[in-house]
């Protein structure tokens, strides 16, 4: 990496010291109609770590997303990220709040480009308004410019800064997945929702994507929790895994705990019905 | 009491009508979830066929189109009814042909404007001089004048007489068989079942082999033909006959729209029901505070019921697959 | 924007980097409104001598549809969000600016024929009411614009079209407009609902104010606010609602206040616009301007210029307001060709002309390719 933009969270008091975990989840759950998508999902997360997600087609993997993100509103429960309750909160307001995400089927923003999907987040902390704007003050001319640098800076991670000026849509698959997580970091989370960010990638690209999370964890000392379908990648770099089938939570531990749990054994195969 | 009555038969009439439009609306929704601008040119259409047809035959029966007092037979009525409804179910499958099915894979926004597009064909190549014109005609009578029930009733003082005229009883008993009918093919025909499945998700009927196109262009004429059969009713009711781009055309067609979005858009039986609402609305809010502002009514209920239950009365909600 | 966010890179670098930049960079800021005012002053003296006076007067005309187009595209293009409505916005505008400069002139000079001469004590009476009349369309533009909240596109579409229509019927309901300056200094407040500005007829004898000057100087002001918008980090937040709601609420961008934010600046622009409009020699602003066939005139711009494109947008205003003008004896198949334009541009260029470029990104070799739009 040749950049080394500062970490967006430096300044905020690591919860490691107080010793709570960053990402406090207890018990939320949701409902369609009178299916149970998830229910009783908790899961404390500390500053730093590095936690998977798995479990077969259909487990409310996606949907435990969309509860953390706000798209869905948990019908109970509780969420609290750095002690801060984000309960009923919108997407928006979480994303403020900095729990940042990226998405499973691919959500670009194909009519801008590189550089402008990664800008975008500088409005989340910006401080001028629309006059400011409208007048091109110093001030915001400098604001902008420093939304520019940084944004380059994230694009340096997965070596995108030289297409940053290429529609977001004409990227091959691969990088934009990639330029999904750097938009996702542009927003300073603290927390970083990956899903399935290996999907549709060869073994080498995996490698590679293995490295690049534990480089962004370390890097901007974000906590990580990642779906994934890969168990290979999953076992390689999480630290410790939940599990979840039919919306509950029916394993937690680190990997070598998961790979031998006969309950997480018996989700994947299905007891030899659902198999395929 | 007596006026009280009155505009219960007013709106009646007048809610049969909405709803009679609101079909259209809420079954191209339900199955290609785009407002269907064009759909009040249909309306207009119907009534300005309607009008060509009477002035062509009443000559031919040796009446005076012109004339009020002489009303042919029955039968001419219904004839004219559904020679109209039949040229405009032809045209609504013409305009999805042309228009729409090139756009099926495109955004919602880009067939909205083609709506809006076809909306304006419509109303200005109605209004040349060689197709309708510009000038606002008068209808003539197909029924006769009667009043099947005169009622007296007390009104203020004294009492005043309530009429039920035929007109009013032909219009809610017309709309009331075509409604029966559009229930019957959607809810018990494989046809309705297919078009149900085809609102559900596009893709999946395709899937289990139902035809959706020819479901699609089924769609457009059978809400097309209800859409004419709605403009021959009202001009019925009222014969003065607005020029083709005439913005009283618009506002019934976006009342009818908005009598589709309270009801529940997608929902047939919720057009039905969104269409007596805002005739009550309307028609009583015009009796009894002013008639000036009859449309604001309508739009101040839309915007109420919008704000308080988003999906309309009987609508379910939806959620966004992430 | 309110976020308190802590400490942030952004702010740091800023800091160091604010006290680098010369304090005559806010007057550099506004080089582009003088530099559109000189071309203002330019066009009212050179142009009527050139191309004449009815030539002038659709040159005229076609400043007042760029500030309708321009304005309407930070809704429809850089939003994505729906808008048949804008004429409505431009009515409300008008009248009001209208009421203040007829009532105005009435009570103080005691007729309302123009007063003064070119930058007189009139022609800013005029330019100081239709920011009056910007500023009430922008109240009208945030109550309508709070549905989109909770509707989806074609909903609002449908509220925004119910909205100019209701505005025609209302204003048809006002009073006779008062002509006597004895009169007037005898009414009463109560008089003023309904407004006497002229019901259905019109509001006759405004005072003609407008000439080639105040519209293009209209025109810049609203043509630097759009392309800033457009190149600044609030314009790439509505853009993205334009592309994917959902992936923009998870970047952080409050949907609801950008969407409301677009509404009140367009209807803003749209109200000034419609200022000039009523102060235009040979109008009369009646009810049936806020109607939806004169929404549709700008919708269409919108559409053909490019969602997104403020010069493509420009172009087509242009195009559009001065070809019917040529086409005089065709006025029945106006309407009928513009129908047309829309199908086809559907089918075959959904896009518009420039897409979401501006004009000089098509010039070769500025290495911008267009975007296959799909939303």
């Amino acid at each position: 990496m040749t950049a080394n933009p500062a970490p967006p969270n430096a300044a905020v008091p690591s919860s490691k010291e107080t010793g709570k975990p960053l990402l406090h989840v207890d018990q939320i759950g949701i409902a369609f109609g009178g299916l149970k998508a998830v229910q009783g999902f908790s899961l404390n997360l500390p500053t730093g770590a590095l936690y998977g997600l798995i479990g077969p087609n259909g487990a409310g993997k996606t949907t435990v997303f969309n509860l953390l993100t706000g798209v869905y509103q948990a019908d109970s429960g509780q969420m609290l990220l750095d002690s801060q309750n984000l309960m009923g909160s919108k997407p928006h307001r979480i994303a403020a709040a900095g729990i940042a995400r990226t998405f499973q089927n691919i959500r670009l923003f194909p009519g801008l480009s590189v550089l402008d999907n990664v800008r975008l987040a500088g409005q989340l902390r910006s401080s001028h308004g629309l006059l400011a704007t409208l007048l091109r003050t110093p001030a915001h001319q400098a604001e902008e410019a420093a939304i520019r640098k940084q944004a380059f800076d994230l694009l340096a991670i997965f070596d995108l800064q030289d297409r940053a000026n290429e529609p977001a849509d004409s990227l091959c698959y691969g990088h934009q997945r990639h330029l999904e997580i750097v938009r996702a970091l542009a927003t300073g989370p603290k927390v970083l929702l990956l899903d399935e960010p290996a999907a549709g990638m060869n073994s080498q690209e995996k490698v590679e994507l293995a490295q690049a999370i534990r480089k962004i964890r370390d890097q901007f000392q974000v906590s990580i929790l990642l779906i994934e379908h890969d168990m290979g990648l999953v076992m390689e770099i999480c630290e410790r895994i939940v599990v979840l089938d039919h919306g509950v939570i029916i394993s937690e531990g680190t990997p070598a705990m998961i790979q031998n749990d006969p309950k997480v054994i018996a989700a994947y195969l299905g007891g030899g019905v659902e198999a395929a | 009491m007596a006026d009280f009555a009155q505009t219960l038969m007013t709106a009646l009439a007048i809610g049969s009508l909405y709803a009679l439009i609101a079909l259209g609306y809420t079954m191209v929704y339900g199955i290609l979830k785009f407002i269907n601008f064009a759909h009040s040119d249909i309306v207009v259409l119907g009534a300005w066929v309607s009008y060509t047809l009477a002035n062509k035959i009443l000559p031919m029966l040796g009446l005076n189109p012109h004339n009020p007092e002489t009303a042919p037979p029955l039968w001419v009525g219904a004839l004219i009814l559904l020679s109209a409804m039949v040229a405009c179910g032809l045209l609504g499958f013409a305009i999805e042909r042309l228009a729409y099915k090139p756009l099926r894979r495109a955004p919602r926004l880009n067939v909205l404007i083609t709506a809006i597009g076809v909306s304006l064909l419509l109303q200005n190549i109605g209004q040349l001089n060689y197709v309708f014109g510009a000038s606002p005609q008068k209808m003539p009578a197909l029924m006769p004048n009667i009043d099947l029930l005169r009622l007296s009733l007390p009104s203020g003082d004294g009492y005043r007489d309530v009429v039920i005229g035929l007109v009013d009883v032909m219009i809610f008993a017309t709309s009331a068989v075509l409604m029966l009918v559009l229930e019957y093919l959607v809810f018990r025909t494989k046809l309705g079942t297919a078009m149900r499945a085809v609102s559900f998700s596009t893709d999946n009927a395709s899937l289990m082999g139902i035809p959706v196109d020819r479901v699609v262009s089924f769609t457009f004429v059978l809400g097309s033909s209800l859409a004419a059969a709605a403009g021959f009713l009202y001009v019925m009711k009222y014969p003065g006959l607005n020029q083709p781009a005439h913005s009283i055309w618009v506002l019934l067609g976006l009342k009818a729209f908005v009598a589709a979005v309270i009801g529940g858009i997608g929902n047939v039986r919720g057009a039905v029901l969104g269409g007596f609402v805002i005739a009550f609305v309307e028609q009583f809010g015009a009796f009894y505070i002013s008639s000036n502002y009859r449309d604001v009514y309508v739009f101040a209920l839309l915007i109420i019921i919008l704000l308080v239950r988003p999906t309309g009365l009987l609508g379910s909600p939806v959620r966004e697959k992430v | 924007m309110a976020h308190s966010a802590p400490e942030t890179p952004a702010k740091v670098t800023m800091q160091s980097a604010e006290t680098r930049r010369s304090h005559d960079s806010i007057w550099r800021g506004l080089l582009p409104l003088a530099l559109g005012m000189v071309l203002a002053l330019a066009l009212q003296f050179v142009l009527p001598a050139i191309v004449g006076q009815y030539n002038s007067r659709i040159v005229m005309d076609i400043g007042i549809a760029m500030i309708m187009a321009v304005s309407l595209n930070i809704v429809n293009g850089m939003t994505g969000q729906f808008s048949i409505g804008h004429a409505g916005f431009m009515t409300l505008g008008g009248y009001t600016a209208a009421m203040l400069t007829y009532y105005g002139s009435l009570y103080m000079w005691g007729a309302p024929p123009a007063h003064g001469h070119f930058l007189g004590a009139g022609e800013w009476m005029m330019a100081g009411a239709c920011i009056v009349g910007g500023l009430v369309a922008a109240g009208a533009g945030y109550v309508v614009g709070l549905p989109s909240l909770r509707l989806r596109g074609d909903y609002l579409a449908i509220v925004t079209l119910g909205f100019g229509e209701i505005l025609r019927v209302v204003l048809q309901q006002t009073s006779k407009v008062i002509e006597d300056p004895a009169a007037l200094k005898a009414a009463k407040w109560s008089q003023l609902f309904p407004p006497p500005v002229g019901g259905a007829i019109g509001f006759a004898d405004v005072p003609k104010y407008t000439n080639l000057f105040w519209v293009y100087t209209f025109v810049t002001i609203t043509v630097v606010v759009a392309y800033r918008l457009k190149n600044s980090s609030l314009g790439r937040a509505m853009i993205s609602i334009r592309e994917d709601e959902i992936a923009s609420q998870a970047m952080g961008v409050n949907i609801a206040r950008n969407k409301v934010l677009a509404f009140v600046l367009a209807a803003f622009f749209a109200g000034t616009a419609g200022g000039l409009f009523a102060h235009e020699s040979g109008v009369i602003i009646s009810p049936k301007d806020a109607g939806f066939q004169r929404s549709f005139d700008y919708v269409i711009m919108t559409v053909l210029g490019g969602r997104g494109s403020i010069t493509g947008v420009m172009l087509a205003a242009s195009i559009l307001t001065a070809l019917p003008e040529m086409l005089r004896d065709f006025e029945q198949y106006r309407l009928i060709m513009y129908a047309l334009l829309l199908i086809i541009m559907m089918l075959v260029r959904p896009q518009g002309l420039f897409g979401i470029h501006e004009i000089w990104q098509l010039w070769p070799g500025k290495g911008t390719r267009t975007v296959q739009k799909k939303a």
